[in-house]
This record gives structure tokens, sequence and C-alpha cells, in this order.
């Protein structure tokens, strides 16, 4: 009496879930050599090591200029990133597309884009484009480029239908549907996007500088070869309070944008 | 006759309008402006050095880039193996230490803004600090390999799982939990019996979006010595040997690929 049985196929449904994600979970730690003396002793030494991050703020004078440029690359790679994605935003929507191969191609390129760690596209491209800050913007240009017509196109693809149909019903072009029905709908959202892509491009940019993308990661890299670790501490601290600052500006556009 | 004058049918534009327009244009003269200073704010390489790196390695990337060397398969394939080992646990130990934070980033759970504040603003710290230097730092603390890119992983995830368990938190239904404590069940009994049957669904989704997330930058990780495919790509990288970063990085795509799709199978099946 009481309460009535729970499913018998639910049950056994929940345990193999829970079992198939136990296996997972211990072959990735046999694999890995990771283990629990790890992670107590990994932690043990992180927070001993913290301690030599104490920062020595002579190091400051010489951030700066690095930090300027690390904004510089987030906010270069962010515009001609979003120029760049503009197009393509409209051939990788179903609703303002030439065909469905046209769509195809422009959607598998953007997989692919994205699927490419900026870091990577850094690093490669700094024997090309000469290690410093041009390979961090072409990077970032790049990931910029495949998020944002990504965001773009779902976007798109949400808009009132309505618009779109009254233009063409009365001979617009495609051109003339694009400017008319579909910027004024998505406007807001995609400066919103832009803005979110800049935080993220900023965070990015502090770390291109190791793999030779400029900014102030190539100065992180010369502190550890020098085992400067009081100058790290500096540099972390400062990098923070940027993108923390940055962040809170253009949340707060963001927020009055929509 | 007098032809008759042109009747025009658009008003002309509302001042408030017009004030708007002018607004608009300066901001679009502004942001370029920006960019001119941000573009000449870096230290740029001489014309003449592009010029030279584009003669002396454009063509052998390109030319290594597309013809893969099929040897290291085998080392490709390990490689992302041990890449996404790292990222299941890296995600699992972030969600295990984020799920008990989030509560204290849900204002429902604690009754107010103010009492989930500093909860949020921990989220946000966490979030903000970039997963490459942390590596850095567990790679000098406790050395290289896997071990230093799990914990990477797994104190980054918190930042992100932790705010948004705390988001589904917030949107759950209050019946069951005053059901609960009208018939005289404290807080662990409303958390167990009514909080979380809510969110376990959302919870798992959201776990293996940031898995997909993380496999992705389980990738970058290695480059700095934290175990996975990124050691043997940036060796090749700094070897300029295009042809074996050519194999590394299919295999990273394809793999990133096909897993991004299960996951994502599931994640629909979930919710």
């Amino acid at each position: 009496m009481g309460l009535p049985k729970a499913p018998v196929l639910k049950a056994v449904q929940s345990w193999a879930t829970v079992a198939v994600v136990l296996a997972l979970l211990w072959v990735s730690a046999v694999q890995t050599d990771f283990n629990f003396e790890a992670l107590t002793t990994g932690t043990a030494d992180f927070f001993r090591f913290f301690t030599r991050l104490a920062p020595d703020w002579r190091a400051l004078p010489e951030q700066w200029q690095p930090l300027i440029e690390t904004i510089s690359i987030a906010w270069l790679g962010t515009v001609f990133g979003s120029i760049l994605a503009f197009p393509l935003i409209f051939l990788a929507s179903f609703n303002t597309t030439f065909n469905t191969p046209v769509l195809w191609v422009t959607r598998s390129l953007l997989t692919l884009l994205r699927s490419i760690p900026d870091l990577l596209f850094a690093a490669i491209l700094a024997p090309v484009l000469v290690i410093g800050p041009l390979p961090g913007v072409a990077a970032l240009t790049l990931f910029t480029l495949a998020i944002i017509a990504k965001f773009g196109s779902e976007t798109v693809e949400a808009i009132d239908p309505g618009p779109l149909e009254a233009l063409r019903a009365a001979g617009a072009t495609r051109t003339q549907v694009i400017v008319y029905a579909v910027i004024p709908q998505v406007a807001a959202t995609m400066t919103s996007y832009v803005l979110y892509v800049f935080e993220i491009n900023v965070r990015s940019s502090t770390v291109l500088g190791l793999v030779g993308g400029g900014g102030i990661g190539m100065l992180l890299n010369t502190y550890l070869a020098f085992f400067d670790y009081g100058a790290i501490g500096v540099l972390i601290i400062v990098t923070f309070a940027v993108v923390i600052l940055i962040d809170q500006v253009s949340n707060f556009v963001r927020t009055r944008l929509l | 006759m007098a032809q008759p004058a042109p009747v025009s049918t658009v008003p002309p534009r509302p001042p408030r309008v017009r004030r708007m327009l002018v607004l608009q244009y300066l901001l679009v003269i502004g942001l370029i402006a920006i960019t001119i200073i941000a573009w000449f704010s870096m230290d740029l390489p001489t014309f003449q050095r592009v010029v030279r790196g584009f003669q002396t390695s454009l063509m052998r990337v390109i030319n290594g880039l597309l013809n893969p060397d099929w040897e290291i398969l085998p080392l490709a394939w390990r490689s992302m193996l041990e890449t996404l080992f790292m990222a299941i646990l890296g995600t699992f130990l972030g969600a295990v230490l984020a799920f008990p934070l989030s509560f204290f980033g849900a204002r429902n759970l604690l009754g107010s803004n103010a009492a989930s504040l500093p909860g949020k603003t921990v989220l946000v710290g966490i979030r903000t600090f970039p997963e490459i230097l942390l590596a850095l730092i567990f790679v000098a603390a406790a050395g290289p390999g896997p071990t230093a890119g799990i914990m990477a992983m797994g104190i980054h995830s918190i930042g992100f799982l932790g705010k948004v368990f705390a988001d589904v938190i917030e949107g759950i239904d209050p019946g069951p939990s005053e059901a609960i404590r009208a018939s005289g069940g404290n807080q662990v009994q409303v958390f167990l019996f009514a909080v979380v049957p809510q969110v376990i669904p959302e919870v798992m989704s959201l776990v293996l979006y940031r898995f997909e997330i993380n496999l992705r930058n389980a990738a970058v990780l290695g480059m700095v010595g934290a175990g996975g495919i990124g050691l043997p790509l940036i060796q090749r990288i700094q070897y300029r040997l295009w042809d074996e970063v050519a194999t590394l990085l299919f295999m990273m795509v394809a793999f990133v690929i096909v897993v991004d799709a299960i996951s994502s199978f599931l994640r629909r099946r979930l919710v």
C-alpha cells in the first residue's frame, strides 16, 4: 500500500547511466595516471607555489605597453572578424541564403574554423606573420568570424518572417530584403553578441603571447624563462583587473542595448 | 498650366530621430578612430619583415598542411585519447566542486540578492581567470603532465558550471520546496527531495555542454605542458614540421566534431 511502484525500466536506465559514467571515469583516471593522491598533492603544491607569486610591484611599469597591446589585439580581432562575418551570416541562414549547397558549405567551413582553438591559429600563423601582435590579431579575427557568423545566423533564422515576405511580395531584391527587413530586426542582438565576443577576446589575447601572438603573454613567457615569479604575480593581478573592468563596462552596455 | 508641386509622401524626420542619427554617426566615427589608434598602439613589425615572413613561410605552411604525414596517425590518436580522458576527468572534477558552490549563488535558496552576491562574485572571479594561466601555475607547481591539465580544467570549469547551476536552481518551481517545508521538512530534506530532482536533467545537460568546451580547451592546455595533444602539436609547430601538424590537426578536428555530435545528441535526449 501507499506509494506507487517506480517503473522498473526507468531504474535500470539510470543505473546503467551511472555505471557507464563510472566506467568512463575509471578508464580516464587509469589512462592519465590521475588518482586521489595526485589530487591532494597537486592542490598542496598549488598553494605552496602560490606564496611564491607574491607580487613584486617594480615590474609594473614595463607591463603597461604590453597590456595596451593586448587590448588592441582583442579590439582589432573583434572588429575585423565581425566585418568579415557580416556577409557569411546571411549565407549561413536558411531564410537569406542563395541555395542549400551554399548554406552547407558555409556552415561546414564555420564548424571547421570553430573546432580549431585560437591559440593554435596564433601558433601556426606566428612564423608567417612574424612573432608579435599580427598573428594574435589574425587568430582572433578567425575566431570572431566563426563565432559571430554562427550566432548571427541563429539570430537571423529566428526573426519574424513577416517583413521579409512583405518586401519580397513587393518585388524587393535580396539585398533590399536584408537591409530593410533583416538588419533592423537583428542589429541590437548582434551588437550585444559582438561585445560579448570582445570580452572573450580580451581574455584570449592575454595568453596569445605564450605562442608568439603578441601582447602581455609574451612578457609572461620571458618571466617564466627567468623564474621571475614576483613579476608574474603582478602580471596576473593587473591582467585580472583589466579583464574584470572591461567585462563590467561591456556588460553594462549590453544590458542597456537589449 | 504650371506643374503641380511634387507631393512628398514621406514626412520629414522628427528632431528626436535626427538627433539619434547624428549620435549614431558620431559613434561610428569614434569606433573607427579607436580602431586606428589600436592598430598603431601595437608593436608592429616593419612591412619588409612581414613580406619576408610570407615569402619564407607561407608556401611551406600551406604545402605541409595540405600534405599530412599519415605515419604519425597512431601518435595523434593516442594523444587525442589522452585529451579526451583529461576532458572527462576535468569536467567531472569541475561539476563535483561546482554543485555545492552553486547553492551559495542561488538567490531563491539563500533568501535574498544580498546573500547570493558573495557566491556569485567568487564564481565570476573563477570564470574570468584564464584557464591556460591556471595550467601554467599547475605545471610550474606540480610538474608537467595530464594531472596539471585536469586540475586546471576542473578549477576553471567551476566558474561556468557554478553560475549555470545557480541559474537552473533559481528557475525551479517553488511548490515542492514549500510543500516539504509546510509538512515539517528541514533544509536538507528540502534540498534532497525538492531541489535535486528538479535540476538533475538540466544539470546533466550543462555538464555535457561544458565537456564539449573542455575537450576543445584541453587541446591547447598541452601547449604549456599540461598533457594531451597540445604538446606534440606545439613541438611540431616549433620545428616547422607542417605535414605532421596537419595530421594532428586533422585528428583533433575530426575527434572534436564526432564527440560534439554524440554529446549534443545526448543533450537533446536529456532535456
